[in-house]
């Protein structure tokens, strides 16, 4: 029973490669027809924001921040050791950040990013980035 | 008022300075959150930004900033919500959001500039704002 619920959750993150010869034997026999059905993107945006483009529109919103010297603006910059940000400074990033991607960052997750690598991973990883 | 009775409900004190700190995070949250709401009700696509509406609300907060006493916290924090509340349901008209949030409290007052020359600081102040 569990075996059976946890079929299509596993078979939903499995990605077949489509070499010829792997195509050949999903072509010929059902099992696999059935992975590839299971494995369809489930929505029709399926492009997944690439980690160069996170990256470029993280920077983007930092940078259209009053507070923040665009030149200072790099990914491994600290919010509020090299961009002089304080406390509340942070939070208003970080929801620019929801804004631009379309996302609700639960209060846990949120207080942890305090830096540009913390907030591109987190973007980059969160399946409904927009 | 009424909406106010209805959608306000007085949390308890904030036992610590801290707890008073992380309420003011959620509210400025929130009201970032209800931003595109507020947008939309009062029309505001054609004046204003959503960062230029993060930003006032932070210096709205900001404002405050040197205030350390819990319940002046709790307090200031009752009458933010209550007015976060009031814009999103509408409570207000088009003009007061503008007038309060995007031209600002200065703005207003600007084009006073030369006409209280030679009045007494008293009245300078008065005219300026009736607050002080």
């Amino acid at each position: 029973m569990a075996a059976a619920a946890l079929r299509p959750a596993i078979l939903r993150r499995i990605r077949l490669s489509p070499s010829p010869p792997l195509a050949l034997a999903a072509a010929a026999s059902q099992p696999h027809a059935l992975a590839r059905w299971l494995a369809r993107p489930m929505s029709s945006h399926d492009a997944h924001l690439t980690r160069e483009e996170v990256v470029d529109r993280v920077l983007d919103v930092l940078k259209s921040h009053p507070k923040v010297d665009p030149s200072k603006v790099t990914p491994e910059a600290h919010f509020e050791k090299d961009l002089g940000l304080d406390s509340l400074d942070t939070v208003e990033v970080v929801m620019a950040i929801e804004e631009e991607f379309k996302l609700e960052i639960p209060d846990k997750e949120a207080d942890k990013i305090d830096s540009l690598p913390l907030a591109i991973e987190y973007v980059a990883n969160h399946p409904m980035a927009g | 008022m009424a909406f106010t009775m209805r959608a306000v409900k007085v949390p308890p004190n904030s036992a610590s300075l801290e707890e008073a700190r992380h309420r003011v995070f959620d509210f400025f949250k929130q009201a970032c959150r209800s931003i595109p709401t507020v947008m939309e009700i009062y029309n505001l696509d054609d004046v204003v930004t959503p960062s230029q509406l993060r930003s006032t609300i932070a210096k709205e907060i900001r404002k405050n900033q040197n205030i350390t006493n819990p319940k002046v916290i709790d307090m200031l924090l009752f009458k933010g919500m209550e007015e976060l509340n009031n814009i999103v349901e509408h409570a207000k008209q088009r003009h007061h959001v503008i007038g309060q949030y995007v031209i600002g409290q200065e703005g207003l007052v600007q084009e006073l500039g030369s006409k209280d020359q030679g009045s007494s600081d008293f009245l300078k102040k008065f005219y300026s704002s009736n607050y002080f």
